[in-house]
């Protein structure tokens, strides 16, 4: 489904990315972990092109989207993303943060677009919050309509960059759980994060990267009882 | 052009007038002159008409021209170093061309050229429209820099959430970037038309009849400056209450996303 093929990003002179090479399948979840600076986040944010590759390509469903004849606004339409910040819309309520894309790019009527974003809030827990605006919801809360603003475009791949670093931790099991729920549902998922426990119950493959590599990967089970690289094998004793 | 004298005029006014003290006297016979006389109150009608019609048509020009600068400038200083756009460079040059020259002299200056050197109008159709692009092009040169303030007061994932969606650059600009700035710049925006108004007064140097002019010449028919340039003061004291007024409605509805 995604096929990254010598993906090289540099920002000046400082080299994030040094030729990463990945292929994700479709159904597959994703997870990538690693220590801050390795990149994970910048490999995550050029699958959708909110970084520009320095060099390389990345291949999403048979169409090279590095390339200069991409749409690449027609491309995003099928990556939904969910950020660390949540990037609500301040100024709009749930339902219309929702609504406003499939709307404005006309894949839906006002009215369907109604009853979509409401399937939606009922499926992240939230059907009581549609005429809120987002300063008045909990961290978890906005994230959980992060969510649903993202899969209201119907992705077929869905990108979480940290999607849980910024809330405090008693709302962090809220999220896993929408996140949970969508990867049983089949949704192919790209997961950047720290919650080791999700990437363990939750993803099929676990990818560690360090300075602007992936190190090493594996399912998650060997990935955390029997680590090869040291730097892999380092990290996890700091952080399990 | 007959004027009035004070003795003249009380032989013919009211009783109540005359039994009042001799300061109310002098003030009612002012005041008489001003507005009354000859229907000089439609002076300032006349002269109020020019004025709005002024502030509103500078007032569009200068949000439409400031805004177009601000997204301009914006959109080039938000480039990644090493791959800026060279058309956007010398859009972006002529911008702070127009910023510079415009921000660097006086108004008042700008409309005696733009009066007796470049359009030079004939008619008073022409003088009212040279008046207008004039302060509305003054005027843009300040919103442009509260507009890019307002867009710059927007935070980047703001611009990556609508750009993730699918939405393109201009669609994102439009549906999400501008709502927000707008309701951020709306205090600084409604400094800059009251000062638009106020600057109105100037358009008489391309004798223009605004109220400013019209108050002038009652004066010059009087040769009484107190109550009538008084007054022109209290107008403009009035209309920018009201103004004042107005914005804090809007500001209040644009910020009910603000409460908790």
């Amino acid at each position: 489904m995604i096929d990254v093929r010598n993906l090289c990003k540099s920002f000046g002179k400082h080299e994030v990315l040094k030729g990463v090479n990945e292929h994700i399948e479709k159904g597959e979840k994703v997870v990538i972990i690693g220590p801050s600076g390795s990149g994970k986040s910048t490999f995550l944010r050029c699958l959708n092109l909110l970084e520009e590759p320095t060099s390389g390509d990345i291949v999403f469903e048979g169409q090279n989207i590095t390339s200069k004849q991409t749409d690449i606004n027609l491309v995003r339409r099928k990556m939904g993303m969910v950020f660390q910040q949540f990037n609500l819309f301040p100024h709009l309520t749930v339902k219309e943060n929702i609504k406003l894309a499939p709307v404005k790019l006309k894949i839906m009527t006002d009215a369907e677009a109604d009853k979509r974003a409401l399937e939606l809030l009922e499926r992240v827990g939230l059907p009581d919050k549609a005429n809120s605006y987002p300063i008045q919801l909990s961290g978890g809360q906005q994230q959980r309509i992060a969510i649903a603003r993202a899969l209201a475009m119907n992705p077929d791949v869905m990108l979480f960059d940290e999607p849980t670093s910024a809330l405090d931790p008693e709302m962090v099991g809220e999220v896993l759980e929408i996140m949970k729920e969508l990867a049983e549902d089949g949704m192919t998922m790209v997961v950047v994060t720290h919650e080791m426990g999700f990437a363990r119950e939750v993803g099929t493959r676990v990818l560690f990267m360090d300075g602007g590599n992936i190190v090493e990967q594996n399912e998650p089970k060997a990935f955390f009882e029997n680590p090869q690289n040291p730097r892999l094998k380092d990290f996890l004793s700091k952080v399990l | 052009m007959t004027i009035l004298s004070l003795e003249g005029w009380l032989a013919t006014a009211p009783a109540w007038v005359t039994g009042l003290p001799d300061g109310l006297q002098w003030l009612a016979f002012q005041l008489y002159q001003t507005f009354i006389y000859q229907d000089r109150w439609t002076w300032f009608v006349n002269g109020l008409k020019i004025t709005f019609l002024v502030t509103l048509g500078a007032l569009a020009l200068g949000v439409v021209l400031g805004l177009l600068v601000a997204i301009l400038r914006t959109a080039h200083d938000s480039q990644r170093a090493g791959k800026r756009n060279p058309i956007l460079g010398i859009i972006n040059a002529v911008c702070k061309l127009y910023l510079t020259v415009i921000r660097g002299t006086p108004m008042m200056v700008q409309l005696l050229i733009m009066g007796f050197v470049i359009m030079v109008p004939k008619t008073d159709n022409e003088t009212l429209v040279c008046g207008i692009i004039t302060l509305g092009i003054n005027s843009g040169a300040y919103v442009a820099e509260i507009a890019r303030s307002g867009l710059m007061s927007i935070g980047a994932g703001q611009m990556e959430a609508g750009r993730s969606l699918g939405l393109n650059y201009g669609q994102t600009m439009r549906y999400i970037i501008i709502p927000q700035a707008i309701k951020n710049i709306l205090p600084a925006l409604g400094n800059e038309m009251i000062t638009l108004l106020k600057d109105t007064s100037l358009v008489s140097v391309i004798s223009l009849r605004d109220v400013t002019k019209q108050a002038q010449n009652i004066v010059a028919n009087t040769y009484q400056a107190y109550v009538p340039f008084i007054c022109l003061a209290l107008i403009y004291l009035v209309l920018v209450i009201i103004l004042t007024k107005l914005l804090g409605i809007l500001e209040r509805r644009l910020r009910a996303s603000d409460r908790r």
